[in-house]
């Protein structure tokens, strides 16, 4: 197929912009998250997603709600993991897997317990970047637009957290909240995303632009705009080779973004000498 | 501060927890005394659970595994379920490409009590050309990815499953073997109607080609109606469709005027929506059978009623006089 021509369909041009929002949010938090140690948030945060829209199947919401009626619940699930690292004296990596078990758990059993549903769930639960209608695009611009605002806002907050939470609550952030508006952004995202290009490509969204970013970037607002960059360059050529090669687009993007950090990592190096 | 935001929600977590885990426990004691005189057959898919049903009438006490909605590549076993496998006489299973955990549990229980069927033996297989559109770009090399698993689509298969269940059945159960026989027999001729209705109706077709926004899992039905068949993902569910399938069907159903799409039951229609409103078209919905939603489930529904709704749907969509 003509490589101008297939830029010409809908549904390719729903994914190259909706693709370009959810890569510069996914960048934007990213940055945050790895420096944080919460890079697998966007898995278990997905995992829990489950759990939560199983409970909420069994109250009776139908498929197609199913994920936003699960939001409040995730929330929470977000919360929890903050609580768990900052009450309990537990690292990131570990209180992820806990959210992340516990949600999977009380999924599988309450999906169980069900007795049956009138749907496939799954693929309801996971999207493809392919298939984006119009009003997702319009709902991923709108949470694009809150999540650069509070970036721009409270950037360097989250940043003096992300590298030393104590150095900042000394010099007067307050923490507590730089940590609650994180998480919960990032739920937001993660749920929605989900839904929309599926976990496999937010997950890896969340961590390979970053960390791609923290090769090269020198300072706050230089290496959040290489994030940003990294991100939208990941999913854009991602999504064009994906054409020209006719292969899986999610696929395709999470090996782009992978290539983009390899990149990145040599140049790091060979600056460093 | 934080202990107390912590303290309760783990609370609440663990009362889910523990509620959960007791709601079938006190449900437990209706199935826990089965009917000892007649035969208890266990089937994995739908289409097996219709045919015993058909077969045996009230005379046995079939069960299906696969809960409604549930995907049946990816199911997972409960405890009860195997329990239940292990308590009965037979247990029913359609190919090993189809059910892999079904094999699993087949090769767990006891030879001695429960007569394992694999109610495939004897049916003409299609090879799944594996892939949503003729010239496939990407190869599934895993052997059981190479067999078209939704077998009980040509109806002439369905006959030799029906067959081999009714032969198994009347085995294990010699007492009622004349019964299961005849019900068999009666069940066969119904299915000969239904191929005929099938045949007839879609001779008379102006549209021969049927496109899927969806899955690969309508090839043996379209093979022996002779239509054409195209679908946006190869058959095995993880396949993700590229965009080129997709621009592909699109450019198919603009081409040809065709103002419709299928899509499977149960599955997300949003692919199949995508596409079809791409080429100003819309969705009609197929079963390939071999699950049924809860409704419909606890309803009562038959393989030939889900048959008959699909022959109705490819009417409208294939625009047959």
């Amino acid at each position: 197929m003509p490589f101008f021509e297939i830029l010409g369909y809908g549904f390719i041009q729903r994914a190259l912009i909706a693709g370009t929002l959810i890569g510069l949010l996914c960048a934007l938090l990213g940055i945050f998250l790895v420096l944080r140690r919460f890079s697998l948030i966007g898995d278990g945060l997905a995992h829990f997603t489950f759990g939560s829209v199983a409970l909420v199947l069994l109250c009776g919401v139908s498929a197609t709600w199913v994920t936003y009626a699960a939001i409040p619940l995730v929330l929470i699930g977000a919360l929890g993991i903050l609580k768990l690292t900052s009450s309990a004296r537990i690292h990131g990596d570990t209180a992820i897997g806990i959210v992340s078990a516990l949600g999977i758990a009380l999924g599988v059993i309450l999906a169980s317990l069900s007795g049956g549903y009138n749907v496939d769930l799954f693929s309801y639960l996971f999207g493809n970047i392919l298939i984006i209608s119009r009003n997702d695009v319009l709902l991923t611009a709108a949470l694009a637009i809150v999540v650069v605002a509070v970036v721009a806002l409270r950037g360097r907050a989250f940043f003096a957290v992300a590298f030393d939470e104590d150095l900042a609550r000394t010099s007067g952030i307050n923490t507590g909240r730089a940590n609650i508006i994180l998480v919960l952004l990032t739920a937001l995202t993660v749920v929605l995303a989900m839904k929309l290009v599926g976990i496999m490509l937010v997950s890896a969204l969340l961590i390979l632009p970053p960390v791609a970013a923290l090769q090269l970037g020198r300072g706050f607002l230089p290496t959040l705009l290489l994030a940003a960059a990294c991100g939208i360059l990941s999913v854009l050529s991602g999504i064009l080779a994906s054409f020209a090669l006719n292969l899986p687009t999610g696929g395709t993007i999470i090996v782009a973004s992978f290539l983009l950090f390899v990149v990145a990592a040599l140049v790091g190096r060979w600056r460093r000498g | 501060m934080k202990g107390q935001l912590t303290m309760p929600r783990i609370f609440l977590l663990t009362l889910l927890l523990i509620g959960s885990l007791m709601l079938p426990a006190c449900s437990k004691p209706e199935s826990a005394a089965p009917t000892a005189s007649k035969l208890q057959v266990v089937t994995s898919l739908f289409p097996l659970y219709d045919f015993v049903r058909q077969i045996g009438g009230d005379q046995v006490e079939v069960t299906l595994l696969l809960p409604p909605g549930v995907e049946a590549h990816s199911f997972d076993p409960k405890p009860d379920d195997i329990l239940r496998v292990n308590r009965a006489g037979l247990f029913i299973f359609t190919h090993k490409a189809m059910e892999v955990w079904a094999a699993t549990i087949a090769q767990s229980v006891d030879p001695a009590r429960v007569t394992i069927v694999d109610a495939s033996v004897g049916t003409q297989l299609r090879q799944s050309s594996g892939h949503a559109d003729e010239h496939g770009a990407h190869g599934h090399t895993a052997n059981a990815a190479a067999i078209d698993p939704h077998l009980w689509l040509d109806f002439a298969n369905a006959q030799v499953m029906v067959e081999n269940i009714a032969q198994a059945m009347a085995r294990k159960d010699p007492a009622q073997r004349d019964l299961y026989l005849r019900n068999a027999a009666a069940y066969l001729a119904r299915l000969d109607a239904l191929d005929a209705a099938y045949r007839t109706a879609l001779a008379l077709c102006k549209q021969r080609t049927l496109l899927q926004g969806g899955h690969f899992a309508l090839g043996y039905l379209t093979a022996r109606y002779d239509l054409k068949y195209h679908a946006a993902a190869a058959v095995n569910p993880e396949a993700e469709p590229t965009a080129a399938t997709m621009a592909a069907l699109v450019q198919q159903m603009r081409r040809n005027n065709l103002h419709y799409l299928f899509s499977e039951e149960l599955v997300s229609p949003k692919l199949a929506e995508t596409i079809a409103k791409e080429a100003g078209g819309s969705v009609l919905l197929l079963s390939a059978a071999h699950n049924v939603s809860k409704t419909d489930f606890e309803r009562g529904i038959t393989f030939v009623e889900i048959m008959e709704r699909n022959l109705k749907n490819l009417q409208i969509g294939l625009e047959c006089r």
